[in-house]
């Protein structure tokens, strides 16, 4: 069979026809991390520089392509004559069609250069004019989990607030975000509230942005910051100004307690927990239909909570040495080098963003995090430590990763589920 | 003159050279088998040493990104870990980048551009031997990771600091990993800098008579503004590598925050080599492509000068974009601004260059050989590539661009739609001059659609996926965020891509070794390398060195038979009265002090100092050995009957 380019022609255009499809549903442009779908005026200004160069590259490139379509056809040899085809005229080029190519090309860059500049100014920093009204909050970097101070909302005794991988921002108000970092770079991104800023070590950089309207929002680390990269993400819950402030009413509160009866006896919390996979999705369909008002429901104490488990649970937090990493103020717990867990219980997701914030997702973080996360510290140890140094009845040293049964992992769940 | 040139020539005569000298300077004569590859000199046979060497790391480096694709084809994927996928796309991109791309280009320069200018060889033939096996040593030691405990690279192509560091790179295991990458790419940077000052040399002192600047073809020119870039850029990153050594080995604080350093300038002076960098990749690309459109479309390349320069423009302005790499690294609004400007400024040369090539179409009389079809669809996709650059050029849409998918599909667009598809025309059109044998058009053709097909279908939906908010290095994705099926899509064209490059080497082989013959001039090219006496050329390329009289001087020589048939005749006469055609002796010694230097690297890796200054120690005896072996060379003679005479050690039977 002869070899005809014309078949292929059919088969490229069937494809890309083929590839256009989703396109015009718009499936790939609406994701929760889409661009496209701007939900503040950071992200919109952005994006509308992007529209611009679109619009000036695509006219160029019809134009381009035209002409480079028309001449590959146009001035095609005879078929057949291959390298015998007749020689033409011998033209060695027009520097005035040069000239006033190089003249069209920089007038089109101009039209993309002037927006570009006014939204350089833009985006850098909140307007003047809105200055006094901003809110300001400190978005610190871990290897693989974010951490967000509040400065203005000091706790008597303990310092600024701090919270873990959820950032609760007020809607509608400027939020100017200082970015830190405590090891590698990492860099903050919403993508629909607003690009990214890279957290520099030995540098203070900060990016500001605004949410229009109270929702919840995906990001995700957009550096590449070491082995779990990929799963080190965040989520921003705007709210509404009443609900933002009695949400850092609720946080500045110590930890809450749960008394158990006296005669209460314990039951072991039941759900299904099967061991899973490696990277096996920690999401849910129901959770993405509404996830404001899952994150709702997660600030109020759950209807069954069994007060015993949670109080054994508060026990093992403390015996399994939970308590040297993380702090739950009032539990008397104050480690610094991992998430502030005092209200984990209302965040809607563990494991820096990676799993909803259930009681199976949260056994299986717990029970075996390495599975989850590669390299995280709770299994590693912190500085470089591969586990943890133990010292065993002799006084022998042996390292260790961490070890909760699964009986154990059901009463810390329970306890952890129950810090509103 | 000439009892100048007899002077010399009893200097280093045979007999007295068989008495006075000890066996290892006794020059190698072999001029096939291995011994042959391994001390030549021959600035050919390194150019396939180089080729055959690029085309195996871009085989590996293929294999690298197929893995990737499969993990990526499904969210939450369990194919590969982590780790292993850092590893992947650290090594993918530095393969591809410094194993693959630039020694392909090398190659072509190696090949091709003594060819073009009318040269015998380069300048400095021994060290063109070295700059090989330098590089081949930097290609072990960037690789050898992957057969050892702490495993492959794993920290990025642009490793940025401070997660290079000591406590950051080996946080769970005793890891040489990050030293391999910092050796490999020092000695891959001392490898490309010897190169190009070979090159330079070349093209600036080895023109043939008459072969003026501004008629010297145009992948020469960009032979030459491309090792200027290389030797005017290596040396930021050699600084920033062999600060991040001492940080590593010997405690300093260049980037060690604890110690107050500032990761940010590791950036800086990454991105500064980075960039240019980007450009090294491309302009012998574009090269390649100003000698086929011209040669298929049976006219002049447009604008020749302002092509030429625009090229030098590129070079020029490279050098003050490196910033916008870093848009997101809070460098304030008036740095942002100055290189979202300077950046779109890059545009306009390169934009020249597009137009002027659809200004060499124009009027022609188009041949769609494979060649051509790959340089045309390089046209298309470098100028895909090149719009969405431009869209990264205005920063605060590259805020949401940058460390995206988005940025995966521009540059995947720039390097294999551009680079990889110009050194594949590049490597079809000079197949027959190379190997004397014509690649078949239908099984080409079929190589190239399938490449095009799967080209797109692996790098269209990625700009989607960055818009959609998807970061590149990461290992899984969740399933619910809209990145599934674009994924999926991609993961499948990278297959049918893998497809379309089996098939295009598996019919290089096939024609190497039972292709149809063919001879001289096949496409009626335009410049000097198609001037050659025999394909493959001979050892010493041309009979009689030619005389330049035009821009495309073969194409001259063609339509002026009768002048220039004189002219070679008393060129030829004037060469023999001189002693015979000049050539290089081979060497060991290239070899050897690159042996060295990859002994030295390696122990240096482990932090083995004693062994480090084993292998300096063997390089420094090479160095001797070069230098005291004495200049070497010999005459060949061309006889009237177009036989040749002569060769290593049978000087002094001629006279």
């Amino acid at each position: 069979m002869r070899f005809r380019p014309a078949d292929l022609l059919r088969r490229i255009t069937t494809t890309l026809a083929l590839l256009a499809l989703p396109l015009i549903t718009g499936g790939w442009t609406s994701g929760p991390q889409s661009t496209f779908d701007t939900k503040g005026p950071v992200a919109k200004s952005q994006l509308e520089v992007f529209n611009v160069t679109v619009y000036v590259t695509f006219a160029i490139f019809f134009i381009v392509a035209g002409v480079l379509a028309y001449a590959t056809i146009k001035f095609r040899a005879r078929p057949g004559t291959g390298e015998k085809a007749p020689v033409p005229d011998q033209g060695h080029g027009n520097p005035f069609i040069e000239l006033g190519l190089i003249g069209a090309s920089i007038a089109a860059l101009v039209v993309i250069a002037v927006p570009t500049l006014k939204a350089i100014w833009y985006t850098y920093d909140v307007p003047e004019a809105e200055r006094a009204n901003a809110y300001e909050v400190t978005a610190r970097g871990l290897q693989w989990w974010f951490q967000f101070e509040y400065p203005h909302e000091q706790i008597e005794g303990t310092g600024q607030l701090v919270t873990g991988n959820e950032l609760v921002i007020p809607a509608g108000r400027p939020v100017r975000i200082n970015l830190r970092t405590s090891d590698v770079i990492h860099s903050f991104w919403v993508p629909k509230l607003g690009g990214k800023v890279d957290m520099m070590p030995n540098r203070g950089n900060h990016l500001w942005l605004q949410a229009d309207e109270p929702g919840y929002f995906w990001g995700q680390c957009a550096e590449f910051c070491g082995e779990s990269h990929a799963v080190m993400r965040f989520r921003v819950i705007a709210l509404g100004a009443e609900d933002f402030a009695a949400w850092l009413e609720n946080q500045k509160k110590p930890a809450r307690n749960v008394t158990a009866p006296v005669d209460a006896k314990p039951v072991l919390a039941s759900y299904d927990m099967t061991p899973k996979k490696r990277n096996a999705p920690g999401y849910t369909a129901d959770f993405d239909a509404n996830p404001m008002a899952a994150w709702t429901a997660m600030q109020f104490p759950e209807k069954d909570e069994d007060p015993l488990l949670v109080n054994q649970g508060r026990k093992l937090f403390a015996e399994k040495n939970c308590v040297t990493c993380h702090a739950v103020r009032g539990h008397g717990a104050s480690g610094v080098n991992a998430p502030d867990l005092t209200h984990f219980g209302s965040r809607t997701t563990l494991a820096a963003g990676l799993l909803e914030n259930n009681k199976p997702n949260l056994h299986r973080w717990i029970v075996d995090p390495n599975n989850v996360k590669p390299g995280n510290k709770m299994y590693m140890g912190v500085n470089g430590m591969s586990g943890y140094m133990t010292a065993d009845d002799k006084g022998r040293m042996t390292k260790e990763h961490i070890k909760v049964n699964d009986t154990e992992a059901r009463a810390i769940v329970e306890y952890l589920h129950s810090l509103k | 003159m000439e009892a100048a040139l007899q002077t010399a020539y009893t200097a280093t005569d045979p007999a007295a050279k068989a008495s006075g000298r000890p066996w290892f300077f006794t020059r190698p004569k072999a001029k096939t088998g291995l011994v042959s590859w391994l001390t030549t000199v021959d600035h050919k046979k390194i150019g396939l040493l180089y080729a055959i060497t690029a085309l195996f790391f871009f085989l590996v480096g293929g294999v690298e990104a197929l893995l990737i694709r499969v993990q990526l084809a499904v969210p939450n994927n369990t194919f590969i870990s982590h780790q292993l996928y850092n590893e992947l796309f650290t090594m993918h991109a530095t393969t591809m980048i410094f194993l693959a791309v630039m020694p392909l280009s090398a190659a072509f320069f190696n090949y091709m551009m003594p060819l073009q200018i009318g040269a015998r060889d380069v300048a400095f033939p021994r060290l063109n031997g070295f700059a090989f096996w330098v590089f081949m040593a930097g290609a072990i030691v960037l690789n050898v990771g992957w057969f050892t405990r702490s495993g492959a690279p794993d920290s990025g192509w642009f490793g940025y600091a401070p997660l290079t560091s000591v406590a950051y790179s080996n946080q769970f295991a005793g890891d040489s990993s990050t030293d391999l990458w910092v050796m490999g790419l020092q000695i891959l940077g001392v490898s490309s800098v010897i190169g190009s000052l070979n090159f330079i040399v070349t093209i600036i002192n080895m023109r043939a008579p008459g072969l003026t600047m501004m008629r010297l073809p145009v992948f020469t020119w960009m032979t030459l503004f491309t090792a200027f870039l290389i030797i005017l850029s290596f040396p930021a990153i050699t600084i920033a590598l062999v600060e991040l050594m001492m940080d590593r080995s010997f405690g300093t604080g260049f980037f060690e925050v604890a110690k107050g350093g500032l990761p940010i300038l590791w950036q800086h002076l990454f991105w500064i080599f980075g960039h240019p960098e980007v450009y090294i990749l491309i302009l012998p690309a574009m090269g390649v492509v100003s000698e086929i459109l011209p040669t298929f479309s049976r006219k002049p390349l447009f604008g020749y000068p302002i092509v030429v320069f625009s090229g030098a423009v590129i070079g020029f302005l490279g050098f003050g974009v490196w910033s916008h790499h870093m848009f997101t690294t809070g460098m304030g609004t008036m740095a942002t601004a100055a290189f979202s400007l300077a950046t779109m400024a890059i545009a306009v040369p390169t934009g020249v260059k597009i137009f002027n090539w659809v200004g060499t179409l124009w009027g022609g009389q188009i041949i769609t050989r494979t060649p051509m079809m790959f340089a045309l669809g390089f046209i298309w996709m470098f100028m895909m590539g090149g719009f969405s650059g431009v869209m990264h050029s205005a920063a605060p849409a590259d805020a949401q661009q940058q460390d995206s998918y988005f940025v995966v599909a521009h540059f995947h667009y720039v390097l294999i739609g551009g680079s990889i598809f110009a050194l594949l025309a590049g490597i079809h059109y000079w197949f027959p001059l190379v190997f004397g044998r014509m690649v078949s058009e239908l099984w080409g053709k079929l190589s190239f659609w399938v490449i095009f097909v799967g080209f797109n279908v692996t790098f269209f939906p990625m700009h989607f996926l960055g818009l959609n908010g998807m970061p590149r290095r990461t290992a899984v994705y969740d399933g619910n965020m809209g990145w599934n099926s674009a994924n999926l899509i991609a993961s499948i064209g990278a297959f049918i891509l893998a497809i379309g490059i089996g098939i295009y080497f598996a019919v290089m082989v096939y024609t190497y070794f039972k292709g149809k013959k063919a001879t001289g001039d096949v496409w009626d090219a335009r410049t000097l390398e198609w001037a050659v006496p025999t394909t493959p050329p001979p050892e010493h390329n041309f009979h009689v060195t030619p005389t330049v009289h035009a821009r495309d001087a073969f194409w001259y020589e063609k339509t002026h038979a009768k002048e220039i048939a004189e002219e070679k005749a008393k060129q030829a006469q004037e060469t023999e009265a001189h002693g015979g055609i000049h050539m290089p002796s081979q060497s060991w010694f290239p070899l050897v002090t690159a042996t060295g230097l990859l002994i030295g690297g390696l122990f240096f890796t482990h932090h083995n100092f004693q062994g480090a200054i084993a292998g300096g120690c063997i390089m420094l005896l090479g160095i001797l050995g070069w230098a005291f072996e004495g200049p070497g060379g010999y005459h060949l003679h061309i006889h009237k009957d177009g036989s040749v005479t002569g060769g290593e050690g049978q000087d002094h039977a001629n006279h």
